[in-house]
């Protein structure tokens, strides 16, 4: 069985249906994992078992556990328990939609927690204690030095993580949101047409990513404008290979981009 | 310049640093005067870095007392900010932050811990980056710049806090040899406008020159202090004449 023009056209507006709710979801789960992920990070990185131990269990839990369970979980499960089917909650936890946008954002923020840290680590010490040596405080150190760089360091994991989990969205369906996969599923059940709208959900899936994607680089480009600069200047004539090298040596790493400073022609 | 003046700019006195069962710095004592420019030199490993670090409280110290410019060096929170504000530091890596613009990079703190307004910590900066020769580059990156462009760049990034004290760590050991001169000189003329320094380096020139003192450490000791011209014509501990040797081949 081939590819069906007349039934794609005929299906476009529900399989947009579907999609709406993909890109929704989507949106929202990345939101609130970002304002889920910040606060567990920092309880995470600090000091205090009494802190960084719930974290710790937080990410241990919802990393391990299969998105797909969690859903499971989160929409049938809680529903047994009569706190939550006869309390005020299950405003929430009745509403298939908002259980898939809970049990996503846990999962994605415990990932997140952990790129975002990594972010962190890698931002060089010495960058941290000449600021402290300029008498600006901890706090402020992470507000303007930290978690700038943080970002740009992690900027290339998180892309991943988050186009990996708007595919992985496709999830919902089993707990009665109508998302993309969920669409063409229905169309396929309803035809016995395999391709035509499993093909046309791979397109729209196809076309998401790489708006995504645009946004992504554009941000990359913004963040980065200070090795862009530099990469420009690679095109001019490099003074001495010796110079060369000694700049990118002492020019602190941002990322995986190459880059390299050349003697400044003065 | 030994003795006699009431008020150090630095008073250490018995200070010890502990790295977990390892000692680092044994039972330091040192006063450095307004104005005066110390040297401290010594093999690898010997506590130079690390009693400089302490002075500014990036280690904390374990035994003995700093007193910088009457402020007490201790876990007080607020002594630590005062404490910094009076002294600037340079290190070996240069340490500009890579994300700011050079302007930035000398703006920062001034806006963070005096609260400057934006146009006057963009002034201040411009002074100071001109002042180490280098305002015309004020727009670029650290990354667009030589290794010793960033390190005038650091010096006068710690300028902008208008420090009483200069701490350098190293300063040109990570750079090429034409690019130590033009560091060195930036630091000769911060010297002669009478700024209190203590520079950890091996740039025996710029020691000859510029110091009021020189102090020889060896496994976490001083083991000597002299003036410069004593110091490298006459060393009076065979540690010193070894190291020396060594140094100056």
């Amino acid at each position: 069985m081939l590819f069906d023009p007349a039934l794609a056209w005929a299906i476009l507006p529900r399989m947009l249906y579907g999609m709406l709710n993909t890109v929704t979801i989507t949106a929202l789960v990345l939101v609130l994992g970002l304002a889920v992920s910040l606060p567990i990070t920092l309880a995470r990185m600090s000091p205090r078992p009494m802190f960084n131990l719930p974290a710790a269990a937080f990410v241990m839990f919802f990393r391990g556990t299969p998105a797909l369970i969690l859903l499971y979980l989160v929409y049938y499960g809680l529903a047994q328990l009569p706190s939550v089917h006869d309390g005020p909650l299950w405003l929430i936890f009745a509403n298939a939609y908002a259980c898939a946008v809970i049990g996503l954002t846990l999962n994605h923020a415990s990932y997140l927690v952990e790129i975002l840290r990594g972010g962190l680590d890698a931002v060089p010490a010495g960058l941290t204690e000449a600021s402290a040596a300029l008498g600006i405080s901890p706090r402020q150190t992470f507000t303007w030095i930290r978690f700038p760089l943080a970002m740009r360091y992690a900027l290339k994991a998180y892309q991943n993580e988050v186009l990996m989990f708007t595919k992985g969205t496709a999830i919902v369906g089993v707990i009665t949101v109508v998302d993309l996969t969920a669409a063409a599923n229905e169309v396929f059940e309803r035809t016995y047409d395999p391709v035509t709208p499993m093909l046309g959900a791979a397109v729209l899936y196809w076309v998401l990513v790489n708006l995504m994607r645009i946004r992504f680089e554009a941000l990359d480009r913004s963040l980065n404008r200070h090795l862009i600069a530099d990469e420009r200047r690679l095109r001019k004539p490099v003074v001495g290979a010796s110079q060369g090298a000694l700049a990118r040596w002492t020019s602190l790493p941002a990322g995986p981009t190459e880059h390299a400073g050349t003697e400044q022609a003065r | 310049m030994s003795g006699g003046a009431p008020n150090p700019a630095i008073a250490i006195a018995g200070l010890d640093k502990w790295y977990g069962g390892f000692q680092a710095l044994k039972q330091i004592n040192l006063e450095v005067h307004r104005g005066e420019k110390i040297v401290v030199c010594g093999p690898s490993g010997s506590g130079k870095s690390t009693l400089i670090r302490c002075i500014n409280r990036l280690e904390p110290h374990d035994g003995g007392r700093i007193v910088v410019n009457g402020i007490d060096v201790n876990n007080a929170t607020s002594n630590i900010q005062d404490v910094r504000r009076e002294v600037g530091m340079v290190f070996q890596s240069f340490n500009l932050f890579p994300h700011l613009t050079i302007l930035e990079n000398c703006m920062l703190a001034p806006r963070l811990s005096l609260g400057m307004k934006k146009r006057e910590a963009s002034r201040v900066a411009q002074r100071y980056l001109d002042r180490v020769h280098i305002g015309e580059q004020a727009l670029k990156f650290p990354a667009q710049l030589s290794g010793g462009q960033q390190q005038r760049v650091a010096i006068a990034r710690a300028l902008c806090m208008e420090p009483r004290i200069m701490l350098f760590d190293e300063p040109t050991s990570s750079l090429d040899p034409e690019m130590i001169k033009e560091v060195l000189e930036v630091m000769e003329e911060l010297a002669s406008d009478g700024m209190t320094m203590i520079c950890v380096t091996h740039e025996m020139g710029f020691a000859r020159r510029v110091a009021s003192r020189c102090v020889f450490m060896d496994q976490g000791q001083i083991v000597e202090i002299a003036d410069a011209a004593t110091f490298f014509e006459a060393p009076r501990s065979d540690r010193l004449r070894g190291f020396l040797s060594q140094i100056l081949r």
